[in-house]
C-alpha cells in the first residue's frame, strides 16, 4: 500500500503536451517562493496574534466594567441577586453605558417587577455611577413601551410613562 | 570519545530513554483527566456552557460539579498544553514515544468519555434533529422553513435562539441522511447523532492512518494529532457536529487518490466523493479544483459531474429548487458575524466597532487571491492535499462567522500533507482561538 507515484499519472498523461502533464515534483524556483510565503505567513500570524491579544485585553476591560455594574446594582438596591441582565446596546456598545436589570423581589429571572439602572462613568471603589432608571412589569423585556416609573437623566426620552 | 566520557553520557542517555515515555504518559493522563472533568461537570447541567438538553447523561450526575467558565477554561487550556506537549514529543523523537496500542487507547478513551457525556458547547445538533423532524414528522421542507414552524415539537425548545427561524444551510445529502433519525424520538435521535459523530470520527482516523502510511509518514503520530486534539474532541465530537461526517467523506476521497494506485476509476470516485461531501457541507468542495489540477485527467471531472448531477436530481426531487440552491445558503451564512472571528478581532484592533460590509468584500477578495495562488502552485507541482488544506484554513480565517469546529477542517489534511507549515499554521490558529476565549478566566463576571 503506497501512494501512487506521480510518474504513473504522468505516463497516463503522455498524450498531453508537456506543459499540461501532471508533475511529480515542483518546478524549479519554488524555494524562493517558499521563502516569500513563509515570510507572509509569519507576518499574518503576528497580525492575528496581536489582534487576539488586543481583543482579549479589550474584553477583559469590558468584563471589569460589567463586574462594577453588577456590584453597583446590588449596592444600589440592597439585593444580592445573581440573575441580573446587562444591556449594552441601548446607548451603543462603544458608549460604555450599560443598563442592568434585575428583580425587585426574589424569584426566577424576570419573574417579578424588575428595576433597571442606567450606569456609566469611571469605576471607583468597584462601582460606577447610576444616572437614572426605570421599572418593568414581571415577565417583560426591556422595551420602551413597557417601561414605567422612570427617574434620573438617563431615562429622558426612553420612557413613555 | 574517551571511556570516561562514555561512562558519563550513558546515564543521561538511559535517563532520556525512560523520561520521554514517562513524560508522554503524564501528558496523556492530563489530557484524559481534563476531558473527564469537562464531561463530568457538564453532565450536572445548569451551565452556560452546556446547551439545554433532554437528560441523556443523568447517569454521570453526582460525580462532578456544575461546569463554570473557570473550570472549563482551565481544563481546556490544560488539555491543549498536554496535547501540544504530546505532539512536540512525537515529532522530536526518532523512536515511537507512544506506541500504536497506547495511542489507540488514549484516542478511544477520549472519544468514549465524550460520547458518554452530554452535548457540549453547541445547540447545533438540535437544529439537525429539528430539520429531520420537520421533513419526516411534519411534512415540512427544511429548506424553506426554520424550526420555528414546528414550535410544538419536543425538539423546538432545545434549538438555539439564533437558529429558530433559519432554514437549513446543510447539503441535501446530509438532510436525507439525518431523516432516519427523526422517528427515533428526541433522545433516540440525539444518541443516533452522537453515534454518527463517533463513527465518523473513527472512520476519519482510520483513513488518516491509511493516507499517512501511503505517504510514508508516521501513522501513529498522524492519528494522535487529530484524534487527541482538544478542539476536535471537546468542540467537534462533544457537539456531535456534522463537520465530522464531512471530514470522513473528505478523507475517503483523499484516500482513494493515495492508496493502492490511482486508476481513472478511483480518480473519478474520489472527485464524486468530494461532491458528496459538499452535499453534506459545502466547504469541502474547495478540494475539487486542486484534485483536478493535480491529476489533469478527465476522470475526476467526469466523476464530479456525475455526482453533481445525481446529487442535484436527488436534492431537487426531495426538496425542490431550494434544496439545490447552495449558493443562497452560503451567501446567507457569509453575512453572519461572530465575536470569535479574526475579522472581528482585526476590526477591533483598528478601532472599528465590528465588521462592515466593505470588510466582507475585502475578505472575499483576499480569499480569492489566496486560492488563485494555491491553484498556480498546484499547477507547478505543489502538493494538492496541502493546497486544499491551506484553502480550508484560509476559509476559516477569513470567515466573519468563525466557530471552533471550523478550524478543524484543515487538520486531517495537514497531518498527511508534504508541507509541515500547514500543520504549524493550523495549530497556531487553534491556539489563538483558544487564547481568545480566556477573558472570563482573567475577569470572571458573576
Amino acid at each position: 500500500m503506497s501512494e501512487t507515484p506521480a510518474t504513473a499519472a504522468g505516463e497516463r498523461g503522455q498524450r498531453l503536451p508537456g506543459w499540461l502533464r501532471p508533475r511529480s515534483i515542483e518546478l524549479p524556483g519554488s524555494g524562493r517562493m517558499r521563502l516569500i510565503e513563509t515570510t507572509l505567513l509569519v507576518l499574518v500570524a503576528v497580525l492575528l496574534a496581536v489582534a487576539t491579544v488586543n481583543d482579549l485585553v479589550r474584553q477583559t476591560h469590558v468584563n471589569h466594567r460589567l463586574i462594577a455594574d453588577l456590584h453597583t446594582w446590588r449596592v444600589y438596591t440592597g439585593h444580592t441577586y445573581h440573575n441580573l441582565s446587562v444591556e449594552q446596546e441601548l446607548f451603543g456598545r462603544a458608549s460604555q453605558r450599560e443598563v442592568v436589570c434585575g428583580n425587585t423581589s426574589p424569584g426566577a429571572p424576570k419573574a417579578r417587577t424588575q428595576l433597571c439602572l442606567a450606569i456609566w462613568g469611571p469605576v471607583v471603589n468597584g462601582r460606577r455611577t447610576v444616572h437614572g432608571g426605570w421599572y418593568l412589569p414581571p415577565k417583560s423585556e426591556d422595551v420602551r413601551a413597557r417601561r414605567y416609573g422612570c427617574f434620573g437623566e438617563a431615562s429622558r426620552g426612553l420612557c413613555t410613562r | 570519545m574517551s571511556v570516561a566520557a562514555q561512562s558519563e553520557r550513558a546515564p543521561a542517555g538511559s535517563r532520556s530513554e525512560w523520561l520521554t515515555p514517562a513524560l508522554a504518559s503524564l501528558l496523556a493522563l492530563l489530557l484524559l483527566a481534563a476531558t473527564v472533568e469537562i464531561v463530568l461537570d457538564g453532565a450536572v447541567g445548569h451551565s452556560p456552557l452546556i446547551p439545554k438538553s433532554p437528560p441523556i447523561a443523568g447517569w454521570l450526575q453526582g460525580l462532578g460539579e456544575r461546569l463554570g467558565y473557570r473550570v472549563f477554561l482551565v481544563a481546556i487550556l490544560a488539555s491543549a498544553g498536554a496535547y501540544a506537549g504530546l505532539v512536540a514529543l512525537g515529532r522530536r523523537s526518532t523512536e515511537a514515544v507512544i506506541s500504536k496500542r497506547w495511542a489507540l487507547i488514549l484516542i478511544g478513551a477520549l472519544h468514549l468519555v465524550v460520547f458518554a457525556g452530554p452535548v457540549l458547547l453547541s445547540t447545533d445538533v438540535f437544529s439537525y434533529i429539528a430539520y429531520a423532524r420537520m421533513g419526516v414528522e411534519h411534512g415540512l421542507n427544511p429548506y424553506t422553513h426554520g424550526p420555528g414552524a414546528i414550535s410544538h415539537d419536543p425538539v423546538f425548545p432545545y434549538v438555539g435562539h439564533d437558529w429558530r427561524h433559519v432554514a437549513t444551510a446543510y447539503g441535501p445529502l446530509y438532510t436525507l441522511l439525518s431523516y432516519p433519525f427523526a422517528p427515533l424520538g428526541l433522545k433516540g435521535a440525539l444518541w443516533a447523532m452522537k453515534l454518527e459523530a463517533l463513527l465518523a470520527s473513527a472512520g476519519t482516523l482510520a483513513l488518516i492512518w491509511r493516507c499517512a502510511r501511503a505517504r510514508r509518514l508516521d501513522p501513529v503520530w498522524a492519528i494522535l494529532v487529530v484524534g487527541a486534539n482538544p478542539l476536535y474532541i471537546v468542540y467537534g465530537l462533544g457537539g456531535a457536529h456534522n463537520d465530522l461526517l464531512m471530514l470522513l467523506v473528505m478523507m475517503a476521497a483523499v484516500s482513494l487518490t493515495l492508496v493502492n494506485g490511482s486508476s481513472p476509476r478511483r480518480q473519478g470516485a474520489a472527485a464524486a466523493l468530494v461532491v458528496a461531501g459538499a452535499l453534506i457541507k459545502a466547504t469541502v468542495a474547495a478540494l475539487l479544483p486542486f484534485m483536478v489540477l493535480a491529476r489533469r485527467s478527465l476522470a475526476p471531472i467526469l466523476g464530479a459531474l456525475a455526482a453533481l448531477i445525481a446529487g442535484a436530481l436527488i436534492g431537487y426531487a426531495a426538496f425542490g429548487v431550494h434544496g439545490v440552491d447552495v449558493v443562497a445558503a452560503l451567501n446567507r451564512d457569509a453575512a453572519f458575524v461572530s465575536t470569535d472571528s479574526f475579522a472581528t478581532e482585526i476590526a477591533h484592533l483598528f478601532g472599528k466597532p465590528g465588521v462592515f460590509p466593505i470588510d466582507h468584500d475585502l475578505l472575499k477578495a483576499a480569499l480569492v487571491l489566496i486560492i488563485l495562488h494555491l491553484l498556480w502552485r498546484t499547477w507547478r507541482g505543489y502538493d494538492w492535499i496541502a493546497a486544499s488544506g491551506w484553502t480550508l484554513l484560509a476559509i476559516s480565517v477569513t470567515s466573519t462567522w468563525l466557530l471552533a469546529w471550523y478550524i478543524l477542517w484543515p487538520l486531517p489534511l495537514a497531518v498527511i500533507s508534504r508541507d509541515r507549515r500547514l500543520l504549524v499554521a493550523t495549530l497556531v490558529i487553534q491556539g489563538l482561538f483558544l487564547a481568545h476565549q480566556i477573558s472570563p478566566l482573567l475577569a470572571p463576571v458573576q
